[in-house]
């Protein structure tokens, strides 16, 4: 006789079906979503500058078209290819930036995590001071500061990197501290080893999977951040487009009737913090309960 | 007398990502009331997952075949419902590690109490009955019960959960690992009241992997090896002298006995040969035991079988 | 009438009125009080004592993992003045402990073969070589009775027994002069508790090393041990 008393499907049709199956259809579509952009973004290479400056004064604010599919902006620049290039300074951007923030954060929380004592309390209190501040304000105030020592683009950058990097040295800062109390650690000093080899060779290999999460969660606020700060006309130079330039001129021509030239740009800031934002969060919940499900037995 | 719990050609095996694990193999046994089994065997054994089997409460991916009569009626067929209200009036289940079954949010009482109804106790029985049990395992209610579970240590925790085993009126009630972690006086003192519990008439199924422990129960033994039950037989007659070579490399290797190892290690579930699984760290093998898987023989009487070829009819004619 | 005394015995490893409290939410515990012990160099010492009190501890303190809050610790004539990670790493040659649940004891993401060699990569006494690597982890995975083919795999693809003998091999192989056994094998079946006790025995057959056996089975220290101390509420009794 035989019974099966909980119906599974095999592993092979499991791993098969499963992995589509256990995937909210949002995350899946924001992944491909954010996949396509980025390949887009990157394509945006091969299109030469010149075709995105091309500047036709006859072509000026026209909406949308079969030749422009998303219009041209006030100076006659193909808007759909000025997105694009837009994207890629963005993405770029946003993506230096998040790392540049997780690495001082995590930096800032090791330190603090290994040190202890009265560095471990300093540190904390620096944390408390930066991230009650206005994340935009601040950033304002930073990139004011930093644009005519060294650019706009490493102005933004660094403005964005040392106004988020406080989660992260939380995260990290309170990882180490559960970590240090485990008997493995315990076991490695048992073996001689050092603070620093604790720190590199166990603390480190044990904190990148927060901290690579970090970094996708971050990287959504950069590019809003680094959009408001283009927007007010404190990021790059109108003549290297992002997504927040494209948007602040498109503002301008609004009045005019153009709807185009905003709701394009706005339009894909939303989408691309939208569709990343989901796959992180996604990527959060499965990775913080379950760490690893093996059947025990 | 009608048996109250029979297990028969019980296997059970689960899908995993490392591939197929078989967990138990033709498992047969018997308890009658005011019985005690006590089922003793290394981890990875099979013991746990029989008394998962027996309460239904096997993870997903697992395939069971086989029958488990309680009382005559089958288990493994009822409907969720129906199991939930056996589970509840008929088993009664001591838990492993005590300090991750107690919940750790709420007051001792509360949760005990929540038991004892679930038993079809009344609250004012409730209250009684679990008096009586606390009593029983050395624990006061009025103290114990207005406190969590993390303000007890390991052993009064054990005591608590043991003192579920005394409220209400289970048939059969399932220890598993009940002495892990105690003492020597505590464990006298578990082994003290398991055979209380059985003088109320309940049958008891013990899980274990102390061997001392066993032994003091004085019950019956089944033993078990990588998912298939190797020998049955009285615990006097175990202790002296075993009869499968397993229970007898166990014995001497506590110890008192000389310590003296099984050679070999345990045989990964995933890969179970299809000969005897002991056979590759058997001190007495022959050729045959790596061509058959040997079915349980009778060594002495009723009580006693093993499943080992050194008990089959042509080998003791020799 | 000359009487013989025996010569005294050396202690390889001394404690001298260890003290040790901790804070919980009852306030201060204490785990040891003002407790003195002498272990010889060669042998088998038992530490018994009911579980929390202060076995743990004092295996901790005795291997410089802890510090004492007062009494002093002398390691080979040489009192110890650094703890943890300040220790020398030629002291901490000296002493090894394996712990009580080789889950923990572990660092998960390392495989077997590297968590077995860690401390001789922290001493850098890892033979560059492959082949010689090779050797000397075959040579100790014998000696502990652990399958070869296990050494690549992660901690939680092998059993509990088979780590805690990865855990043997990594406490040995530095040669340390004394080994604490922390309840050793309480979490494992008989069969593997004598492997493993074997090999420690086969090990002090092999070179002069002292053995701790801290662990709660009386009937385990009997066999096994020369010597017995016991610790009960905080103090030593024998």
């Amino acid at each position: 006789m035989k019974f099966i008393i909980n119906e599974y499907p095999s592993v092979a049709e499991q791993t098969r079906r499963g992995i589509l199956h256990r995937v909210p259809l949002r995350v899946a579509v924001a992944a491909v979503g954010i996949l396509i952009l980025g390949f887009l973004a990157l394509g945006a290479y091969f299109i030469r500058p010149v075709d995105a400056r091309s500047v036709d004064l006859q072509r000026v604010l026209n909406a949308p078209s079969f030749g422009h599919p998303f219009g041209t902006d006030e100076v006659g620049r193909d808007l759909g290819i000025r997105l694009l290039h837009g994207l890629r300074v963005s993405f770029a951007i946003s993506i230096l930036a998040a790392i540049v923030a997780i690495l001082i954060g995590g930096l800032a929380g090791l330190v603090a995590g290994t040190l202890g004592h009265w560095v471990d309390s300093l540190f904390m209190r620096i944390v408390d001071f930066v991230s009650s501040q206005n994340h935009l304000l601040l950033g304002i105030l930073l990139v004011v500061l930093f644009r005519p020592i060294m650019g706009g683009a490493a102005a933004i950058v660094l403005s964005v990197g040392m106004t988020h990097w406080t989660t992260m040295a939380r995260i990290v800062r309170g990882e180490l501290l559960s970590l240090r109390e485990r008997p493995f650690i315990s076991a490695a000093i048992n073996g001689g080893a050092n603070r620093l080899r604790l720190g590199w060779r166990h603390y480190l290999p044990h904190l990148l999977p927060s901290m690579g999460l970090g970094l996708v969660l971050l990287v959504p606020h950069a590019i809003f951040h680094e959009s408001a700060l283009s927007f007010l006309g404190l990021g790059l130079p109108p003549h290297q487009a992002s997504l927040g330039n494209i948007l602040a001129d498109g503002r301008r021509s609004l009045l005019a009737g153009a709807w185009w030239t905003s709701f394009f740009p706005g339009g894909l800031i939303f989408i691309v913090v939208l569709g990343i934002g989901t796959v992180g969060e996604y990527l959060r919940d499965l990775l913080s309960p379950r760490w690893r499900s093996e059947l025990e037995l | 007398m009608a048996p109250l719990l029979q297990v028969s050609g019980l296997s059970v095996r689960f899908r995993t990502p490392y591939g197929i694990v078989r967990a138990l193999s033709d498992v047969q046994l018997t308890i009658h009331s005011g019985e005690l089994l006590v089922v003793v065997g290394e981890s990875g054994s099979g013991k746990t997952v029989l008394a998962d089997t027996i309460f239904r409460l096997l993870p997903l991916n697992s395939e069971v075949r086989g029958s488990v009569r309680l009382d005559g009626k089958e288990l493994l067929t009822l409907s969720p419902d129906a199991m939930r209200s056996v589970r509840s009036r008929s088993l009664a289940l001591i838990p492993q590690s005590p300090g991750t079954a107690l919940n750790p949010v709420r007051r001792i009482g509360t949760l005990l109490l929540e038991v004892a109804r679930a038993r079809g106790l009344s609250a004012k029985e409730g209250e009684e009955g679990l008096a009586r049990g606390l009593d029983e395992v050395g624990l006061g209610w009025d103290s114990i019960s207005r406190m969590y579970a993390h303000q007890l240590s390991g052993g009064m925790q054990q005591r608590v959960v043991n003192a579920l085993a005394f409220v209400g009126t289970p048939d059969l009630v399932i220890a598993d690992e009940p002495t892990s972690g105690l003492e020597d006086d505590l464990v006298d003192a578990t082994v003290a009241q398991l055979k209380r519990i059985r003088g109320r008439g309940a049958a008891i199924l013990v899980i274990t992997h102390d061997l001392r422990f066993a032994q003091k129960l004085d019950g019956q033994i089944g033993l078990m090896y990588a998912s298939y039950l190797v020998e049955s037989a009285p615990s006097g007659i175990f202790f002296a002298l075993p009869a499968h070579p397993y229970g007898r490399g166990l014995l001497q290797a506590l110890p008192e006995h000389g310590g003296i190892p099984i050679p070999g290690s345990p045989v990964e579930l995933t890969a179970l040969p299809s000969c005897c699984v002991f056979a590759e760290r058997c001190s007495v093998r022959k050729p045959r035991c790596f061509r058959e898987s040997p079915p349980m023989y009778p060594v002495d009487g009723d009580n006693h079988r093993a499943r080992c070829v050194l008990y089959a009819e042509s080998e003791r004619n020799q | 009438m000359a009487t013989i005394t025996a010569p005294a015995v050396f202690c390889m490893l001394k404690a001298n009125g260890i003290s040790k409290r901790y804070w919980t939410r009852k306030g201060w515990v204490t785990a040891l009080d003002n407790v003195s012990l002498c272990l010889p160099e060669t042998g088998r010492v038992a530490l018994l004592g009911p579980s929390g009190s202060g076995k743990s501890t004092l295996g901790k303190i005795l291997s410089l993992l802890l510090r004492p809050d007062s009494g002093t610790v002398v390691l080979d004539g040489a009192p110890v003045l650094r703890w943890r990670t300040k220790t020398p790493p030629a002291l901490r040659r000296q002493v090894q402990l394996v712990w009580q649940s080789p889950r923990l004891a572990v660092d998960p993401r390392m495989r077997i073969k590297q968590i077995i060699l860690e401390p001789m990569a922290v001493q850098n006494l890892v033979p560059v070589k492959r082949a010689e690597r090779a050797t000397v982890l075959g040579r100790w995975t014998e000696r502990v009775g652990l399958t070869d083919e296990l050494l690549d795999r992660y901690p939680h693809e092998i059993s509990e027994g088979q780590l805690q003998r990865a855990c043997l091999a990594r406490a040995l192989i530095v040669q340390p002069r004394y080994l604490i056994c922390d309840e050793l094998s309480s979490m494992l079946d008989v069969s593997t508790q004598a492997s493993l006790l074997a090999a420690i025995r086969s090990e002090q057959d092999r070179r002069k090393m002292g053995v701790l056996l801290i662990t709660h089975d009386r009937i385990l220290a009997m066999h096994w041990c020369d010597s017995i101390a016991t610790l009960s509420l905080s103090r030593i009794l024998i």
